[in-house]
């Protein structure tokens, strides 16, 4: 037996009054797995990511965040919300959103200890964003802002972090920038990523599972082409309903095959299949 | 102008006046600046009118009951923490939408407060004009009055002292308090239990009417430049105490309802720090 994993979940079936929105859902992630899930909306995905953050007893099966139980297990899952409203107004700076992240460790005690603020500075630096320290988090914009709730959630020291549709608000070279420092980040903690951006997380993570009230793992750490035609297979009917088809017909279309999807890395961001596209003549619209 | 304005101030009653604004501009100050933020001014509003069911309930009480130390400000406080139980409570969130209830719990108090001082043996017991409860007069503050007041402004700084840092994330981001370990039903409680306790501070300076106006138009002043809620609560208790000092003083010159002059003079304060923000904002 190797280490503990960072998730492990066993036949899990969750939902809501008793009615199981995802069923039988086998998933291991290792302590420096980068897992992304995608998968049509009203798949499951928030139900799963109750699930693991202990906020939605299961039906049936088991959540295990490295070996406790999901609400113990909780001081090491650091979630970064998807913002697509927040109060923009609202009077409150970055250093004290980063602050927050130290609270399920401070407990009740009133104020905050000298390494509390430690950490949240060292947070702010892993994101690159202590210059901004004294900024109100509504100046911010959305991609900036997304870092700050990274840092928030590894304020907290946490072992994995739990992103949900982490790049919904912003344009296409934030995103890479976000995905950029989520890989360096996954040198330390385990990621697990929910989006519905098939395209983006291709070449970043390194498993992929589809959801739709079912798991479709492809277990294997390896991104391969193969692994890639599965899991863009498996949710073809799923995308049909709740992604755009041309976010699938894209990667079939820029002249990107199966040559450079085939070795994306671990994360590299110089990925060809996703850096900036050069027009290819040869590769036109669709007909 | 020099000599009657001192002599002014050396009124015991001026003085008490000038107390008066001052707690109730702190209480005012910290506590609306979460009932801004957390956009709960109507829930505020459920609450303040609530209390006048207990003051109705405090007469009634020092007439039939002979309680005499039944204050009408401690009644009013007993129906505010009330409100604040109900419209906290899980059983009446599941079962009934949150302004349904707010408004129920809006009339109720108001309809109790009505018929219980209608019951009241006049007479016997000497009730307050009702006025003066329902838009404040911060010209017959009592001396015990302020005792009160700084209790509760007290026992509210301390509150908040010891709990910000989870009531500042409760307002923030509810969903991440939860996830932080805070508890939120716990918390959202202490929050309405803090708002019954303003208001009883504020009863006697605008009333039960014109509360909500001290707990959300500083405040919410405020917000227009505040950086952070700290700095939201410090601007909010000066401009606080600035207008209630200059609304209670000209009430006194002119002879106008001070709750009134204090209310309207705050909303202006609002709409002029509003424009200047914007031409601010045009500028920068």
């Amino acid at each position: 037996m190797t280490r503990t994993p960072a998730i492990e979940i066993r036949q899990l079936s969750a939902g809501y009054g008793g009615l199981p929105v995802i069923e039988g859902i086998d998933l291991t992630v290792p302590p420096d797995g980068y897992l992304g899930i995608i998968g049509p909306n009203g798949g499951g995905k928030t139900t799963l990511l109750k699930s693991i953050l202990g906020l939605l007893p299961p039906i049936r099966g088991a959540v295990r965040i490295f070996g406790a139980d999901p609400i113990s297990g909780r001081l090491d899952v650091g979630y970064v919300p998807q913002y697509p409203e927040f109060d923009h107004a609202f009077p409150i700076s970055v250093w004290d959103v980063v602050l927050m992240g130290r609270r399920a460790r401070r407990g009740l005690a009133p104020g905050w200890a000298p390494e509390d603020r430690r950490a949240a500075e060292q947070a702010l630096e892993q994101v690159q964003m202590i210059d901004h320290r004294t900024d109100r988090i509504g100046d911010l914009s959305g991609g900036q802002s997304q870092r700050i709730y990274i840092a928030r959630a590894l304020a907290a020291q946490a072992r994995i972090l739990l992103l949900d549709e982490p790049t919904a608000s912003v344009d296409s070279r934030i995103q890479e920038s976000v995905y950029e420092l989520l890989s360096e980040l996954n040198r330390d903690v385990a990621i697990v990523l929910v989006t519905h951006d098939v395209g983006v997380i291709s070449s970043h993570v390194k498993q992929i599972a589809c959801l739709n009230h079912r798991l479709y793992t492809h277990g294997d750490q390896t991104l391969t082409a193969d692994m890639l035609e599965q899991a863009y297979q498996c949710p073809v009917d799923l995308i049909a309903h709740g992604v755009p088809h041309r976010v699938l017909s894209h990667h079939h279309d820029d002249g990107c095959g199966e040559d450079c999807v085939s070795e994306p890395g671990e994360g590299d961001p110089d990925d060809p299949g996703h850096g900036p596209r050069t027009p290819d003549p040869g590769h036109g619209e669709p007909t | 102008m020099d000599q009657s304005f001192t002599d002014l101030l050396a009124l015991p009653f001026v003085q008490r006046m000038l107390i008066a604004g001052l707690l109730a501009s702190v209480a005012c100050g910290i506590v609306g600046t979460f009932v801004v933020v957390r956009r709960i001014v109507f829930v505020s509003g459920g609450i303040s009118h609530t209390a006048f069911g207990g003051v109705g309930l405090a007469y009634l009480a020092q007439d039939r009951l002979g309680w005499a130390a039944f204050d009408p400000l401690y009644g009013a406080g007993l129906f505010a923490l009330g409100a604040a139980a109900v419209l906290s409570s899980g059983w009446i969130r599941r079962r009934m939408r949150e302004d349904s209830a707010i408004g129920a719990l809006w009339v109720v108090g108001m309809a109790v407060g009505v018929l219980l001082l209608a019951l009241v043996d006049r007479s016997q017991v000497r009730v307050q004009d009702p006025v003066s409860i329902l838009f404040g007069n911060i010209l017959l503050i009592r001396a015990t009055d302020l005792w009160v007041m700084t209790a509760l402004v007290a026992g509210i700084g301390v509150v908040v002292a010891l709990l910000y840092k989870d009531l500042q994330i409760l307002v923030f981001d509810e969903g991440f308090a939860r996830l932080a370990g805070i508890r939120v039903g716990a918390m959202n409680f202490l929050l309405l239990v803090l708002v019954a306790l303003t208001v009883v501070v504020l009863i006697k300076v605008v009333g039960i009417v014109l509360a909500i106006a001290m707990l959300t138009l500083p405040a919410a002043t405020a917000g227009l430049f505040a950086r952070n809620l700290p700095a939201m609560m410090l601007l909010s208790v000066v401009l606080s105490v600035v207008i209630t000092t200059a609304g209670g003083l000209l009430s006194l010159i002119w002879d106008l309802p001070p709750g009134a002059v204090i209310v309207l003079l705050l909303t202006l304060g609002f709409v002029l720090a509003g424009a200047v923000r914007s031409v601010l904002v045009r500028s920068s």
